[in-house]
C-alpha cells in the first residue's frame, strides 16, 4: 500500500510539474471541456424557444428550460472530471516505439497515465473553477442539493471515471494490432455522445435508443452520476444503476486484462 | 565447479511478420484489399551464456538482429521460438522482481521526460523501483561525481544537448542499481570526449557494482575498451563468440606488413608479392594471408633491399568493420 502511494505521489508531482509547463495547451483543453456540453445545451434552449412549451417524453415527463440548464451544467463538470484521451497518446506510443521504456520499469504503463490523467484533471480544474461559478451564478440552474444524493454522486462519479477510463485504455491496447485507433477511438466517442446522455438526456432519447443507452456502459460513464447529483434518479433505480456501473467495470476490467496479456506478445517495439 | 551463468539464450528466435507493396498510389489501392506479408527472421537460433560481471560486447552490422536480441533479453519482446533466462526470470514474462533487477539503455531512445529536469524522472524511479533513500542518494551522488551531472540535472532533459542527455538516461538507467545491464549503442551521436567519458563510466560501474553487461556499438573503441569477451551476430545467426583477440585469426586470417625500402621504383616491385593497401614514398603496406606470411617476408628480406620491416595483427577496428560489411561466413 505504501508502495503505491509512493508511486503514485512521485508520478503526480511529475506529472504536474510537465503539465504547467504547457499552459496555453491546459488552457485550449480546458475550453474544450465545456464548449461541448453548452453547445448541447444552446441547441435545447433554442428547441424549446421554438416550441414554447418543454419537451415531454414517452414517459410523459416534461423537461423545462432550466432543467436542461442543471442538467447540462452538471454535465459539463462530471464530464471534465472523467475524459480520458489516453487512447491517442498510447496508439502513438506503440507507433513510434516510445512505449518502450515505459515497459521495462517495473510497474504497468496504465499507472504513469492514470496518474497523468489525474494530474490534468486537477490543473484544468483548478482553471476552470472560475467559469463554473460564473456559468452557475449566470444561468442559474434549478439544482436542490441534498446530502444522500451528494453522499451517492461521489463514487458514483469516481466509479464513472474509472470506467471511462478503463474502456478507452482497453481500446487503446487495440493498437498492439492495429497500430492507429484513432477510427475506433471516434466512434466510441461518437457512441458514447448518445448513450452517455451528452447530447441528450437519457430520458428524452427516443424507444430503444432510450434502452440501449439504459443498459450500455456509457450511462455509467455520464448521465447517471449526474442524474443522482441532480436527484433525478427514482429511489428504486439507484441501486441497479450502482450494479450496471460495477457489473460494465468487472467486463471492462476482463477485457483489458485479456487485451494487454494478447497484445504485449503483438508489440513489435517499433525502431532500433 | 563452474560459475553459474547469469544470462542464458537457448535457440532464441525472433521472426517479424511484415506487411509489403509497391511504392506508388496503385500499389497502396492494392493492398487497401489484398495485403502480402512476408516473415523477417531478425534472430534465428542464438545460444549463448553471460557469466555475472562479465562486460561483453554484442556486435554486428545493422540488421543482424543484436537489438532485438536485447528487446527479447530485456522482456520487451516475445520470441518466436527457443529460451532465455537472466537472473533465473524469463525476460518476456516481464515479472516484477525480474524488471527492478536490469536495465535497457537505448541510445535512440530515452525514459526521461522531456519537459522536466531529469531530477524529476530520477524521484519517479526511485519510487518505482523502491530505492531505499540512503541508497539513493549515495549512488546518485557517485553517479553526479562520475558523470559530472551537477549543473544538468535542474535543466529540462529538452534544453541538454545530445551527450549531456545521454548521461543523464544513464544515471536513470543505473539508479536502483541494475544486475544486469543491456547497453544498445550508449554512444550515439555523442561526440568523441563523451564517448570516451560514457566509457570510462561504464568500466568504473562494472568495476564498483559488479554489474553484467551487455553492450551493443557500432564505435569499436567503445568495445575495445570495455569488452574482453565478444559476441558476432550476423543476419540474425550467431558468426563467434570468444575473446576479442582471437577474433581477428577467424575473421581476418591475415597480417600487416608495413616495410620501408630504398627507393620508390622498389616500392612499387612490393604488389608482387601480396595485396598493397597503401603505399606513400617508399614505405608500403602489404596484407598477406597468415600461413604465408613468414614464407613472403624472407623472401622479401631476402629479394629487395629493404631498410625497416614489422608484422602486426590488422587493428582490431578494421577485423570487425570488415565483419559488419561483409559478414563474413564461419
Amino acid at each position: 500500500m505504501l508502495y503505491w502511494l509512493n508511486v503514485y505521489r512521485a508520478n503526480l508531482k511529475m506529472a504536474i510539474a510537465q503539465m504547467l509547463q504547457y499552459r496555453f495547451a491546459i488552457l485550449i483543453w480546458a475550453v474544450w471541456g465545456f464548449v461541448g456540453p453548452l453547445i448541447s445545451l444552446a441547441v435545447w434552449n433554442a428547441a424549446i424557444a421554438a416550441r414554447g412549451v418543454g419537451i415531454t417524453n414517452a414517459a410523459g415527463r416534461t423537461f423545462g428550460r432550466s432543467d436542461f440548464t442543471a442538467y447540462f451544467l452538471v454535465f459539463m463538470i462530471f464530464g471534465h472530471l472523467t475524459m480520458s484521451w489516453d487512447a491517442f497518446e498510447f496508439a502513438f506510443r506503440v507507433r513510434d516505439g516510445n512505449l518502450s521504456p515505459r515497459l521495462l520499469k517495473p510497474l504497468h504503463p496504465i499507472h504513469t497515465d492514470v496518474t497523468s490523467n489525474i494530474a490534468f484533471k486537477l490543473t484544468t480544474s483548478a482553471m476552470l473553477l472560475p467559469v463554473w461559478i460564473l456559468l452557475f451564478v449566470l444561468l442559474k440552474p434549478a439544482i436542490t442539493v441534498s446530502g444522500w444524493s451528494l453522499l451517492l454522486t461521489l463514487p458514483a462519479l469516481i466509479i464513472a471515471g474509472i470506467l471511462r477510463y478503463l474502456w478507452q485504455y482497453s481500446l487503446a491496447i487495440i493498437a498492439f494490432w492495429t497500430t492507429r485507433v484513432e477510427a475506433i477511438n471516434q466512434l466510441f466517442f461518437t457512441v458514447d455522445a448518445f448513450f452517455s446522455g451528452r447530447i441528450a438526456p437519457i430520458a428524452l432519447l427516443p424507444g430503444w435508443m432510450g434502452i440501449v443507452a439504459y443498459y450500455s456502459p456509457f450511462r455509467g460513464m455520464g448521465a447517471f452520476p449526474v442524474e443522482l447529483a441532480l436527484g433525478r434518479v427514482p429511489a428504486d433505480q439507484i441501486l441497479p444503476g450502482f450494479a450496471l456501473q460495477i457489473a460494465w467495470l468487472a467486463v471492462g476490467l476482463v477485457v483489458f486484462r485479456l487485451l494487454w496479456s494478447a497484445g504485449i506478445k503483438q508489440y513489435s517495439a517499433v525502431g532500433a | 565447479m563452474a560459475e553459474q551463468a547469469i544470462i542464458t539464450l537457448d535457440n532464441l528466435q525472433k521472426t517479424f511478420r511484415v506487411h509489403e507493396r509497391e511504392a506508388g498510389a496503385g500499389a497502396s489501392m492494392r493492398s487497401l484489399f489484398k495485403r502480402t506479408y512476408k516473415d523477417v527472421k531478425a534472430v534465428e537460433g542464438v545460444t549463448f551464456s553471460v557469466l555475472p560481471g562479465e562486460v561483453v560486447g554484442f556486435l554486428g552490422p545493422n540488421g543482424a538482429g543484436k537489438t532485438t536480441t536485447l528487446k527479447m533479453l530485456s522482456g520487451l519482446l516475445h520470441p518466436t521460438g527457443g529460451e532465455a533466462r537472466v537472473l533465473g526470470h524469463i525476460p518476456w514474462k516481464r515479472e516484477p522482481d525480474y524488471l527492478r533487477r536490469i536495465s535497457l539503455v537505448m541510445g535512440n531512445r530515452n525514459q526521461l521526460m522531456w519537459d522536466i529536469p531529469a531530477m524529476d524522472s530520477f524521484l519517479v524511479n526511485q519510487a518505482i523501483y523502491q530505492v531505499p533513500e540512503k541508497q539513493f542518494r549515495e549512488t546518485l551522488d557517485e553517479l553526479i561525481e562520475l558523470l559530472d551531472l551537477s549543473l544538468l540535472l535542474k535543466k529540462p532533459v529538452r534544453g541538454l544537448s545530445l551527450g549531456e542527455r545521454m548521461k543523464c538516461e544513464l544515471a536513470a538507467a543505473l539508479l536502483h542499481l541494475p544486475s544486469v545491464l543491456f547497453l544498445d549503442e550508449p554512444t550515439l551521436g555523442v561526440d568523441v570526449t563523451m564517448q570516451g567519458r560514457i566509457r570510462q563510466f561504464i568500466a568504473s560501474h562494472n568495476a564498483r557494482h559488479g554489474a553484467t553487461v551487455l553492450l551493443t556499438s557500432h564505435y569499436m573503441a567503445d568495445v575495445t575498451a570495455l569488452c574482453k569477451r565478444v559476441i558476432v551476430i550476423h543476419q540474425g545467426k550467431l558468426l563467434y563468440d570468444g575473446a576479442l583477440e582471437a577474433l581477428s585469426d577467424l575473421i581476418a586470417p591475415f597480417k600487416l606488413v608495413r616495410l620501408d625500402v630504398v627507393t620508390e621504383e622498389i616500392a612499387a616491385r612490393v604488389k608482387d608479392y601480396g595485396e598493397v593497401t597503401e603505399i606513400e614514398g617508399t614505405k608500403v603496406s602489404l596484407r598477406l594471408p597468415r600461413n604465408e606470411t613468414s614464407a613472403v617476408v624472407a623472401r622479401l628480406l631476402s629479394e629487395l633491399p629493404v631498410v625497416d620491416l614489422t608484422v602486426e595483427d590488422p587493428p582490431i577496428e578494421a577485423v570487425i568493420e570488415q565483419v559488419f560489411k561483409e559478414g563474413v561466413e564461419r
